[in-house]
């Protein structure tokens, strides 16, 4: 029976795994150093940018979009004053 | 239709679509997979065992893989969006409700039953079929961008949940997961959109899809396009693919559970060793994930390549037993990790090609759970050979052994037959999808 609730607790994450988190942990102690609050703000910059840089990446082609329309009704209304 | 002036340059709203089902997936995953990192602090604040705290998780384990075929149904008919909206309004509360746990039955019924149906609205199998909508030559690409930020997902999102949860409390830390849920909303009501039709375009951006001839805009239909997911099970791809699927399962599950174990104690390498060759694994099934849609796309024949990522992985299985050495789970892991989760775009696409949209999120759903119950089918099959022999050699060369005629059945499909990336193209009225 206690491999079946190991299995459930595991299954919850590859990622998860004991092993592998204190694996990823230490790697990430040593690089950020292993002062929790650190991480958590860089993780979480980092997870928090990628929504903020899908709608900053839209918002820039609606304007790039917007002013190509404006150019093609400017060129039209320009060919239809032309004698 | 948008001007010629209009699509110079532009990225295609579908890769919008499926940049913010790549963040909602990866927070929603996220959430789930963080359960484990509570596991110790919620049990020494309440005195819980293991086995009280393993309530939780099991229903919860259980619930998603039974609600996914219903959720795809939800899916099939509404939309999606609004299901996914509302799923994830009801994940990110159940969520911060976490923090307030006072009883255990609190915890089962908020994390194993509310949070885990909600888990079921911005799952693989529903985005899969988001992204079948938005997506015809690139789908399988789309679907493996999806299914890769998933397991990037776990990986980032569960050690900042440990670190959150060291820098804090469990309470605050649950709140946090919560708030990260609910701020994918935003991102998610202003991208997710049901079909490109909506907008006044075509999957994949085109601008017109030409026929063969040149012609104006066609649509092809496959042979087995169906209206309802009970139609797709009287033929035989669905069977194929749900019975290669459900090895799929057996064959991850059993070494996610069982691999670090088996390395410590038959192997002889050290616990950190193998986490190390574990998450080396786990990093290049993005790779594989990817590279596998990027590829099925690119050269086509979807089914070969299905075949061949079941075919490595019954390969790596041989090294896996026969080798017994370090490098040998080295070896192991590079061709393992990279057929980890490419399975799933494959069959994602495969099974949108030749049964259509219209019941797609039901269909996708129903194949899932086959992974599941193969998945746990295996764990348990390997805990009690490992009780009986003392060894996973045993459970290991079963599960592997049916990588092979998973592979055949893969390879038997008859997707130029089915698919409808090889049908004739026939007329069709301007602006669907």
């Amino acid at each position: 029976m206690a491999f079946f609730f190991n299995f459930i607790l595991a299954h919850q994450g590859d990622s998860a795994d004991p092993e592998l988190l204190h694996w990823i942990k230490e790697r990430l102690d040593g690089i950020f150093g292993p002062e929790p609050w650190v991480i958590v703000a860089i993780m979480g910059f980092a997870v928090l940018a990628i929504p903020v840089s899908v709608g900053l990446l839209y918002l820039l082609q609606a304007n790039r979009r917007a002013s190509a329309e404006l150019r093609v009704d400017r060129d039209r209304l320009d060919r239809e004053k032309a004698p | 239709m948008q001007t010629p002036a209009t699509t110079k340059n532009p990225i295609y709203f579908g890769w919008y679509v499926c940049a913010a089902s790549i963040f909602i997936g990866f927070v929603a995953i996220g959430a789930r997979n963080s359960f484990g990192v509570f596991v110790v602090p919620m049990s020494d604040e309440f005195g819980w065992n293991r086995f009280t705290i393993s309530v939780a998780a099991a229903l919860g384990v259980l619930v998603s893989g039974l609600v996914q075929p219903f959720m795809g149904q939800v899916f099939d008919r509404t939309g999606g969006r609004k299901l996914i909206l509302i799923s994830l309004v009801i994940l990110g509360g159940s969520t911060i409700m976490l923090s307030l746990t006072f009883h255990v039955l609190f915890l089962v019924f908020m994390f194993g039953i509310v949070a885990s149906i909600a888990q079921g609205g911005p799952a693989l199998s529903n985005t899969a079929a988001l992204m079948s909508r938005w997506f015809k030559r690139k789908r399988a690409t789309a679907i493996s961008i999806n299914s890769a930020a998933l397991s990037l997902g776990g990986l980032v999102m569960v050690p900042f949940s440990m670190y959150l949860l060291q820098a804090t409390n469990w309470r605050i830390a649950w709140v946090g997961l919560g708030v990260i849920v609910l701020l994918s909303l935003p991102l998610a009501y202003f991208f997710i959109h049901e079909r490109p039709s909506q907008r006044g375009l075509y999957p994949d951006g085109e601008p017109e899809p030409l026929t063969e001839a040149g012609g104006g805009r066609n649509e092809a239909t496959g042979p087995l396009e169906v209206e309802t997911w009970k139609e797709s099970f009287k033929s035989a791809p669905i069977w194929q693919m749900a019975a290669s699927y459900c090895v799929c399962g057996a064959t991850t599950f059993i070494l996610s559970v069982h691999f670090i174990p088996f390395a410590i104690e038959e192997r002889g390498i050290s616990g950190s060793t193998a986490a190390t060759i574990f998450g080396y694994m786990m990093g290049l099934n993005i790779i594989g994930s990817l590279g596998a849609g990027i590829l099925a796309d690119k050269i086509g024949g979807i089914k070969n390549w299905l075949a061949l990522v079941y075919l490595m992985r019954g390969m790596a299985y041989i090294l896996l037993i026969t080798v017994d050495s370090v490098a040998g789970l080295w070896i192991f892991a590079s061709v393992a990790g990279f057929s980890w989760v490419a399975t799933l775009p494959l069959t994602s696409s495969l099974t949108a090609d030749v049964y259509g949209l219209k019941a797609l999120g039901t269909i996708s759903g129903i194949t899932f759970m086959f992974h599941q119950i193969g998945g746990f089918g295996s764990v348990l099959l390997a805990g009690l050979l490992f009780d009986i022999t003392g060894s996973y050699t045993l459970p290991f060369a079963i599960v592997g052994a049916l990588l092979f005629p998973a592979a055949l059945s893969a390879f038997t499909i008859k997707e130029r037959k089915y698919s409808t990336r090889y049908q004739p193209a026939v007329p069709a009225p301007a602006g669907g999808d």
